[in-house]
This record gives C-alpha cells, sequence and structure tokens, in this order.
C-alpha cells in the first residue's frame, strides 16, 4: 500500500483522468478484455474521495483513476482482480479505520462501500 | 458493453449531462440484477440492461432528482408490482460549464489555461486568426475565427454559460455586448475603464432602452479587486470572478459587486 499523503490528491486532475477514462475502458474492451470498474457508492466518515468516484482495473492489476490513494485502493485492486477473473460484480467494504499497513497519522478514519463491476465487450448494455 | 461505452464517451465529448443508474443489491424475485444498469440522458433511457418497465420509470424520474442537486447518491427502491427491494446507484454526470472568450489577446492566452484547469470547457472567439489559432491555445475546446458578435448569436448560451468580454478595442466589447445582454447567461464580464464602461452603459440607457436591473448584472470593470498589474493577473482576477459567481462567493469585484 502506499504511503502517507495520498489520501489528498488534486480533484481536478483525477477528474480530468476520468474524463479520459472511457476512452481507455473502449480500448481494452476492443481487444478483448474484462475490466473492473470500481466507484464509491457510498462513505461514511472521513474518506479520500466522495461516493462516485471511480477506478478501472485490469486484469495484471494495472490501475486508470483513483478512489483516493493508499487509503484501501490496495483491498480494492486484489477484490477486482477475483472479479475479472468470476465476471461476477461484489460490494466491497472498506475499512480505513483499522488499515494496519499503514500505521501513518495519514490514515483517512472512514468507511466506504465500493461497487465492483466486471465490463466486456459482448456483455449487454 | 459496446453501446454504453460509446454513449459515455459520447456524452463527455459533447458536454451533456447524463446520470448512469446501476443495480448494486437485489432482493429474490424482483428480475434485477447487482450490475444492471440504466444510462439517462436528456430524461430519456439511452440504453438499459434494467428490463423491469416499472422500475425504469421509478428510475428515471429518481435519476432527474439527482441530477437537479448535483450529487451521486445510492438510493433505496422497491420494484414496482414484485415489491422486491433494491439498492441502485446514481452516478450524476453534470454538464461542465463553458467559458466563452470574446477577444483572443494577451489576457486570453492565461485566462484559457487556467479555465482549463478548472475545468470548463473553453471557447475562444476572434476576428483575427493570426491571434485565435491552435498554436496559441492548444488547450481550448473550441477556436473561433469570424465576426464576433455574429459568433455570439449563434453560440447556445445557458445559465452555466459564463461570457467574457476581452476584445481589442472597447467598441468590439460594446458590440458583443449587446448581443447577449439579453441572454441568460450565468455571468458576462466586460473589460475596460471606468469612464468607457459609464459611457457605454449610458448608451444603452439611452438609445437601447434596456433597463437597469439589466446592465446592472455586467461585472464591468471586470474581475476581483486584487489589485492586479500583469496579463496573467489580469486572467486569474477573472476567473476568481467567474467561480465567485458560480459558486456563490463574497469577494469584492471591481464592479462594486
Amino acid at each position: 500500500m502506499a504511503g502517507p499523503g495520498t489520501c489528498h490528491e488534486d480533484t481536478a486532475s483525477e477528474r480530468k483522468q476520468t474524463e479520459s477514462i472511457y476512452h481507455q475502458v473502449k480500448e481494452f474492451l476492443d481487444k478483448g478484455e474484462t475490466l473492473a470498474v470500481a466507484t464509491i457508492v457510498s462513505t461514511r466518515g472521513s474518506t479520500p474521495r466522495e461516493a462516485g468516484a471511480k477506478m478501472v482495473v485490469t486484469a495484471w492489476g494495472e490501475m486508470l483513476g483513483t478512489i483516493g490513494g493508499g487509503c484501501g485502493e490496495a483491498d480494492v485492486k486484489r477484490e477486482a482482480i477475483e472479479v475479472i477473473r468470476t465476471r461476477k460484480p461484489r460490494l466491497v467494504r472498506v475499512d480505513l479505520l483499522d488499515d494496519i499497513s499503514s500505521d501513518s497519522p495519514a490514515v483517512c478514519g472512514g468507511i466506504m462501500n465500493v461497487f465492483i463491476d466486471p465490463w466486456w465487450k459482448e456483455k449487454e448494455g | 458493453m459496446d453501446s454504453l461505452v460509446d454513449e459515455l464517451i459520447k456524452i463527455r465529448e459533447q458536454g451533456s449531462a447524463a446520470v448512469m443508474a446501476t443495480v448494486i443489491e437485489a432482493a429474490e424475485g424482483g428480475r434485477v440484477r447487482p450490475g444492471d444498469k440504466c444510462l439517462i440522458r436528456d430524461g430519456r433511457v439511452q440504453t438499459a440492461t434494467i428490463r423491469h418497465e416499472g422500475l425504469l420509470r421509478a428510475v428515471v424520474q429518481e435519476a432527474e432528482a439527482r441530477l437537479k442537486e448535483e450529487k451521486s447518491k445510492l438510493v433505496p427502491l422497491e420494484v414496482p408490482d414484485a415489491g422486491a427491494k433494491v439498492e441502485i446507484f446514481f452516478e450524476v454526470m453534470p454538464s461542465p460549464p463553458r467559458l466563452i472568450v470574446v477577444g483572443a489577446g494577451h489576457i486570453a492566452v492565461p485566462l484559457v489555461k487556467f479555465a482549463k484547469i478548472v475545468d470548463f470547457r473553453v471557447s475562444v472567439l476572434d476576428d483575427r486568426m493570426l491571434f485565435a489559432n491552435r498554436e496559441r491555445f492548444p488547450e481550448a475546446d473550441e477556436i473561433l475565427v469570424g465576426d464576433m458578435a455574429a459568433m455570439l448569436k449563434g453560440l447556445p448560451i445557458t445559465s452555466s454559460t459564463y461570457i467574457v468580454l476581452i476584445t481589442r478595442g472597447h467598441k468590439y466589447d460594446e458590440l458583443c455586448l449587446r448581443e447577449i445582454i439579453h441572454s441568460p447567461a450565468g455571468y458576462i464580464g466586460m473589460i475596460g475603464s471606468r469612464r468607457r464602461i459609464k459611457a457605454c452603459f449610458q448608451r444603452f440607457r439611452e438609445e437601447e432602452k434596456i433597463g437597469e436591473e439589466i446592465i446592472q448584472k455586467v461585472y464591468a470593470p471586470i474581475g476581483l479587486d486584487i489589485n492586479t498589474e500583469t496579463p496573467e493577473e489580469i486572467a486569474l482576477s477573472i476567473l476568481a470572478e467567474i467561480i465567485k459567481v458560480r459558486r456563490g462567493g463574497k469577494a469584492r469585484s471591481l464592479s462594486g459587486k
């Protein structure tokens, strides 16, 4: 997991990433890959980003966009790779309260629910 | 996912507002599954894997409310007739604000750069191709060359459109202002000295019979009162004023507003 200081990132540049994220998603899908689209759907307490923040994970664990950096992102990535393998969506609760791997004062302290959805070209939608 | 991704790209490129609704949790018997989706734009369903007609109607209605609030949210709903509970996430994609910069001179260059950083869609207008071009404005979304007042007339202007008049001469600013002063633009700012602005507004009152409440909407002299000296600083004070108007801030404008 990333170290301290990753909780607060520049939101403007993040939104820029989202702006082009679907172009990148299309490229991956066109190559026949399955992706996991992880979206924060609800939060409680202090979290780095709000509901609606998005991150796309590839089968190799490559990440596009961010749902807040070190705080829980690695957990989501691990789950996302499972979602890609099984092609079944899941709802993951990320608890930033007892983030033992990051024993720095920069830990955010909240809880976020992240929906991880598999996307592939032939899937309806 | 083909049509969904294509629609999402189109929405981004056209800068339109949309809502993507995704089923997150669903009780048995509701004929919906987690991951089922619906993309709504202009109050219409663009593409949907949520098949239940009744639920789809409820989702479209809820989407409109979320869009008004400009906030993404997880909402519990019930599948009509089936009575099964569902949790649906509404991802709001609001239309980005649009900045129209009229006049492509030395203030416009930093202004366009700053405006892109804070996520405006930016159009630059001028009648001189030597000034309004890609080399000077690589970040601009649109560069239009031609008669400025005539081009302004043809552009769609809504309450999320912000217009800055900084042409090379007050004569042009005034011609352009005449074209847009009755528009629903969220902001109109015009550069110029207090003396010239006073004279311009006097002509508007006397010759055009434009009401005082309309004239008072114009931010002129343009910008926040931060004692600017360079073109870059002026651009910053203009953009700061636009953000103040958009977000409802209280900092003092040079126009006294």
